[in-house]
């Protein structure tokens, strides 16, 4: 299975897609123009990778050259990446071409779906009134597009080789890559489309690609259930969001941003409480979307996936969804601008729920290990920050306290940023370290019958460590995903979370004592999410091997340390690189009244961000700021190290920069936890606090007996009273005789005769 | 418009394969001519000065029976015209899944004499004439169910007789009575629909309602609606692939046409008086219809009773009184009849292939018939009303009007949704998933042979329905844009009325 160079000749296909967007500006067209090719690219490519691959399966060129549709869908996403790239940059340099309104927002309308007429309330018919699909281009909308294609492509080129040296997949991976493009589309419609109802219309694709590729080993059991489950309980938010969307139509009279953002009030007459029951449901659609709490059931087993599937789906992209759709909100909450007032009370539902799963997600991740559930219920965790900070904005604008709401909502966009290229590489890199174990463990196994494979789990993190010395690459991309995820001053996340962190105590100090709740929890949950980040790492790749098979690990399938490479760089550097250039304020850009771009010098600005960061003029930000530090760099980790720390075994080398840290973990002592892990607190958070069983225990109670009830009661009353019926009269056993003669001239005369009495009874009713 | 071929029972192999191709032929023909017909009113703006009872494509009555008054008079306008191709579409493409059907000579050209059938329910603008096509289609199928159906056929096909045999006497009796309330004498009096609509207005209130009653009795049974619908899963489950296809793809939609053509343009006040019935039956329809699929185990039962269900967001749709909500079920019964012959081509392969329709008596079977795992991947995730297909559309719209009037009762149709979805989920996961082995599926006991996948006819059929439900889920103006105004044109001029005389506010 061994890596060669030249597998990057296989990469020939791509250039004509890479060439595609310089022909085009050269042709004269213009970014917003051409951005339905974002849409399009995936959209052509899935049914061609889908019914080649399904036409020549097991075929050389289609398995070798093309790696099952891999290269096809590779290049599709380039073409999306680099239309999404010339738009972001047009759109930051201010291209005279892209026409903006006065908030700095483009849109486009591409094609009409439906138009019809409204009977009003005075019985007349209203003008013509449509839906139509469009583009809708803001800064946080350029976020998220290439958060999206650049995440989508790099994971994609990831899973060249994770996926297709797999024995397991072979010939099966054109579905794989077909419903990999398949979401891409979906994601990146979302994202730009401009109206309510559209963005509902790629939410649900992503839904069913999700649902797709969870089940991608669709025979396994557990995958198929998880597949079902992720479905089932989105579509439950779903069905709220779409009722949210009904409600906001019955207010606006249309979908579109551009209507809606106009003058969210209508001139103030709008309805508060029914705009807010429409906000609501389409928060409990976010909700789902997101899972957090109590809909959060479905992302720890969607990790059945395929672990890029993971990566971007569960992990980088689909899963923030929920998020741009609350950052949407703003413009109703806004009464600095056109917003309504007396909502309120929605960016405190925001705030707790988020407070709520952050901290429960962290909890649970204490006991995980498996790998890939530590990854996710962080993902819930970080999300639930997002939603914390998305919730503080949503309350500050309603509050017209326009600063402090923009500094945050750009802090938790910025969030979204780096929690999405960290752990969009983080499931990369357990992806990787699932991958090798997996191979060690075949290659060692090779001659044997197999019937010990089934009691491996190479995602089981008791069965790994010491793999800082087989794994360089992939340990510092951990390293520096955990990090940035952590929020270890200075990396990545670290500026984002100390944002959101901030301003949420900002809002219960001085404005609102009910965020105390989400304050706190937030709070905690840094130092927690410095315990299980650190207790990941250090389960898997410092101390001594747990299992033999960690003996014969190597790093070395193609295609899969690029893109932990470009992304490391990206988190470790992007934070504080993109926070001096202003990043948050740019984000806020479409709600932001009087805050200036930056204009100082570059220096001016690193002096600024750290000063800010570090030492800001509020005395009790200035103590929340450094418990947050010392909570999630110092308790955290050193509890993860006390617990699972320990240096590499003799012998074993690597990185310098990696092995101190492992040494240093074991220089805390170590601290027996046995007892502690049989309490009942423990197995409860093993069992995911029973969520899911009670969850479970209900349906099977109502849902389950009740259809069979139905059923039941359709065959043996309704239906039972038709046989009855006819079995009894007189007429009905005639007929029967008569027509199980089976000849149509006895039916053709008896019709005719009952056509003819019936004839004259009603000439005689009517007479 | 449909010769049956009338050939001996031992006809040489050659001879059953030329009639197969001549019905298939003119199926394809009648598919063209529609199509042409459909595309020629796309582009015509003429549409939106639509006024109703104007048709746009009819011929001058030519009288047939001219002592009572019943004439030859046929055309279609933008309510008839999707129906119409939506015929001529499901026909050919049943023929095509069903294209080695046993005794084919026999069994295409009766095809071809329901597509007869049903095109002329759909044309008809004479009461008479309609009723007497109304009829005929329930010929060539009870012989379809007879003839070529499962174990419980003769049960079946007579079930399917008597019952909506019965519903359709009840509904002629009202269409007798508005046939004497058009004139005094036997010579005034007409047939003619485009008179006889009118002839409410000579009629009491109580008899109005009287009648109006009748006819959602013979159309409601037809549709079927909660709850006369039992006829349907026997019928169904019986029935061979294409019966099903036709039956559901088309056969429904004739009760919602019937429904919308005569019941409510004739007393659009007895319409508006019983929206709350309508309401009820169309809930009932919906919620209880998902929550019977759910107790389901047989494949094609599920999926008939969940056209029960899917029948009762058309009902929802008219009772909104809002030309979106009427557009959006007259989209229904367009997307229905695309996405339910996908469902029963389906259901019908695994009782082709796997010689059972038990859910859950099987798994694993995408491992060998990955053609139809993904067919039925696409026709379930429609059915279910996924978005960027034909159904989501009409949903959506049919919702959107629904909470403009009734408010938040919306939350019954809309978590019914989560339900269909259980239903069709839970199915998918019981039969093309979860062998628990990454080679094999467990077979039914019920094969005796190598598994195999579906064949090229019936993938061809299958393809083309799933890309048209694509297609019509993307692209859904074409047919949607002369839906609405259709619906647009009767909100003004019947029930806009109806509802200011009866005090009912939008």
């Amino acid at each position: 299975m061994g890596g060669t160079g030249n597998e990057y000749r296989l990469l020939m296909p791509l250039i004509p897609a890479l060439l595609i967007v310089p022909v085009l500006a050269l042709a004269g067209f213009e970014s917003v123009e051409v951005a339905f090719l974002i849409v399009l690219a995936p959209l052509v490519s899935f049914p061609i990778i889908l019914i080649s691959g399904q036409l020549y399966n097991g075929n050389k060129t289609w398995k070798h050259s093309l790696k099952e549709g891999g290269v096809i869908a590779l290049s599709a996403l380039l073409v999306s990446l680099t239309t999404a790239s010339w738009i972001v940059i047009d759109y930051i340099r201010g291209a005279r071409e892209i026409t903006k309104d006065a908030s700095g927002r483009t849109a486009a309308s591409w094609w009409d779906w439906i138009s019809f007429d409204v009977l009003l309330s005075d019985y007349s018919l209203s003008s013509e009134r449509v839906i139509g699909v469009g583009v809708w281009i803001d800064s946080v909308t350029l976020m998220l597009l290439f958060v999206a294609t650049f995440l989508c492509f790099l994971i994609c080129w990831f899973s060249l080789g994770y996926m297709n040296t797999d024995p397991i997949n072979e010939n099966r991976n054109h579905r794989f890559y077909a419903e990999f493009v398949l979401f891409a589309m979906g994601m990146f419609g979302m994202v730009l489309a401009d109206n309510f109802l559209w963005l509902f219309i790629f939410w649900e694709i992503m839904g069913l690609c999700s649902y797709l590729l969870i089940g991608f080993y669709f025979w396994k059991e557990s995958a198929a259930y998880a597949a079902k489950k992720a479905f089932l309980t989105t579509r439950v938010g779903d069905v709220f969001l779409m009722v949210g969307l009904l409600i906001l139509y019955d207010i606006y009279g249309s979908l579109e941003f551009s209507v809606i953002f106009e003058d969210p009030s209508i001139g103030g007459t709008v309805d508060s409480d029914k705009l807010f029951w429409a906000l609501i449901m389409l928060f409990i659609g976010a909700v789902g979307k997101s899972a957090q709490f109590p809909l959060h059931v479905w992302l720890p087993d969607a990790m059945e996936g395929p672990t890029p599937v993971s990566a971007l789906i569960h992990a980088a992209t689909m899963v923030n969804a929920g998020l741009y759709l609350v950052a949407r909100m703003v413009p109703f909450v806004d009464i600095g601008g056109n917003g309504v007032a007396g909502l309120d009370d929605l960016g405190l539902i925001v705030a707790y729920i988020g407070g709520i799963t952050a901290f429960m997600a962290a909890s649970i991740a204490f006991v995980q290990n498996d790998i890939k559930k530590v990854l996710a219920y962080s993902t819930m965790s970080q999300l639930a920050y997002i939603f914390t900070g998305l919730g503080v904005s949503l309350w500050f604008y309603n509050h017209g306290k326009t600063d402090a709401a923009t500094l945050v909502f750009g802090g938790s966009m910025f969030h979204l940023f780096n929690h999405a290229m960290a752990k969009g590489m983080l499931f990369m890199a357990s992806g990787s370290v699932i991958h090798e174990v997996h191979h060690a463990h075949d290659h060692l196994h090779e001659g044997d019958d197999g019937h010990d494979h089934h009691d491996f789990d190479p995602q089981d993190m008791r069965n790994m460590g010491g793999l800082a010395s087989k794994m360089p690459v992939t340990s510092a991309a951990m390293l520096i995903g955990s990090m940035s995820i952590i929020g270890i001053p200075l990396i990545g996340g670290f500026w984002s979370k100390e944002a959101i962190v901030a301003k949420t105590w900002k809002a219960s100090l001085d404005y609102e004592p009910l965020m105390m709740g989400p304050a706190i929890l937030v709070l905690l949950t840094a130092g927690m999410t410095g315990f299980y980040m650190s207790r990941m790492w250090l389960m898997t790749f410092a101390g001594e091997p747990k299992h033999q098979v960690i003996e014969h690990v190597h790093e070395s399938t193609p295609w899969i340390k690029e893109p932990l490479l470009i992304l490391s760089v990206i988190s470790a550097l992007g934070g504080f690189g993109l926070s001096v250039l202003g990043i948050v304020k740019w984000l806020a850009k479409p709600y932001n009244y009087d805050l200036g771009i930056n204009e100082q010098s570059v220096i001016e600005q690193v002096i600024y961000e750290l000063e800010h960061a570090f030492l800001p003029d509020d005395p009790n930000l200035r103590i929340v700021g450094w418990t947050t530090i010392f909570l999630s760099l110092v308790i955290g980790p050193i509890f993860a190290a006390r617990v699972h720390g320990g240096g590499l075994a003799d012998g074993q080398r690597a990185n310098p920069l990696i092995s101190w840290i492992a040494t240093l973990s074991g220089k805390f002592g170590s601290q027996d936890v046995t007892e502690m892990s049989q309490s009942s607190l423990s197995e409860a958070l093993q069992n995911r606090l029973y969520f899911d069983h009670y969850y479970e225990l209900a349906l099977s109670k109502t849902v389950i007996p009740l259809a069979a009830l139905a059923a039941w009661f359709d065959k043996r009353v309704v239906d039972g009273i038709i046989r009855r019926v006819e079995s009894n009269s007189v007429l009905g056993s005639v007929q029967i005789r008569r027509i199980t003669t089976g000849r149509a001239s006895d039916y053709i005369l008896m019709a005719a005769i009952g056509a003819l009495s019936i004839f004259a009874l009603a000439w005689g009713v009517s007479g | 418009m449909a010769l049956p071929h009338m050939l001996p029972e031992n006809a040489s192999e050659q001879v059953k394969r030329i009639s197969r191709n001549i019905c298939m032929g003119v199926a394809l023909a009648l598919l063209a001519i529609s199509t042409w017909a459909a595309a020629t009113s796309f582009s015509d703006l003429a549409w939106k000065s639509l006024d109703f009872g104007d048709f746009e494509l009819k011929n001058s009555p030519v009288s047939l029976i001219p002592q009572i008054g019943v004439s030859w008079h046929v055309g279609a306008d933008a309510l008839s015209l999707p129906m119409i191709w939506l015929t001529a579409l499901v026909v050919p493409l049943s023929m095509l899944v069903e294209w080695d059907a046993k005794k084919g000579h026999y069994f295409h050209p009766l095809l071809l004499v329901m597509e007869g059938a049903m095109i002329g329910v759909f044309v008809s603008l004479d009461l008479f004439v309609f009723y007497v096509f109304w009829e005929m289609t329930l010929i060539p199928m009870f012989f379809l169910i007879l003839v070529w159906g499962g174990e419980d056929r003769r049960y079946a096909a007579m079930k399917f007789f008597i019952y909506t045999f019965t519903a359709s006497v009840l509904m002629l009796i009202g269409i007798l009575v508005m046939y004497f309330n058009t004139g005094s004498s036997l010579s005034e009096r007409t047939f003619d629909m485009l008179v006889m609509l009118e002839s409410g207005d000579s009629m009491t209130e109580g008899l109005r309602h009287l009648v109006w009653f009748l006819l959602l009795i013979g159309f409601a049974t037809k549709m079927p609606s909660v709850p006369v619908h039992t006829w349907l899963p026997d019928a169904h489950v019986q029935a061979p692939t294409a019966g099903s296809m036709i039956l559901a793809g088309v056969m429904l939609k004739m009760g919602a046409y019937g429904f919308l053509r005569v019941a409510v343009t004739a007393f659009p006040g007895s319409t508006v008086v019983f929206t709350p019935l309508l309401v009820a039956l169309g809930m009932a329809s919906l919620a209880y219809g998902a929550w019977v699929c759910m107790g389901q185990s047989n494949l094609k039962r599920m999926v008939a009773y969940s056209s029960v269900s899917h029948m009762g967001l058309i009902f929802l749709g008219i009772a909104t009184m809002q030309p979106l909500g009427i557009a959006g079920a007259l989209f229904m019964m367009f997307a229905h009849g695309i996405i339910s012959p996908l469902l029963f081509a389906v259901a019908g392969a695994f009782k082709h292939h796997y010689h059972t329709l038990e859910i859950g008596s099987m798994r694993g079977i995408a491992h060998h018939s990955p053609w139809l795992a993904g067919h039925m991947m696409l026709g379930w995730m429609a059915s279910l009303g996924l978005p960027l297909m034909a159904g989501f559309v009409a949903e959506v719209a049919v919702l959107i009007a629904f909470w403009m009037t009734f408010g938040w009762w919306v939350m019954v149709p809309a978590l019914t949704l989560i339900i269909t979805a259980v239903y069709y989920l839970t199915s998918m996961q019981r039969t093309i998933f979860e062998s628990n082995d990454p080679h094999e599926g467990q077979m039914p006991d019920t094969l005796h042979h190598e598994p195999r996948d579906i064949t090229w006819h019936e993938n061809a059929g299958m393809i083309i329905l799933g890309a048209l439900t694509i297609l019509f889920g993307i692209l859904p103006f074409f047919f949607w844009d002369m839906m609405s105004h259709w619906s647009t044109e009767v909100m003004t001029d019947l029930l806009t009325e109806a509802m200011q005389s009866e005090g009912v506010r939008p």
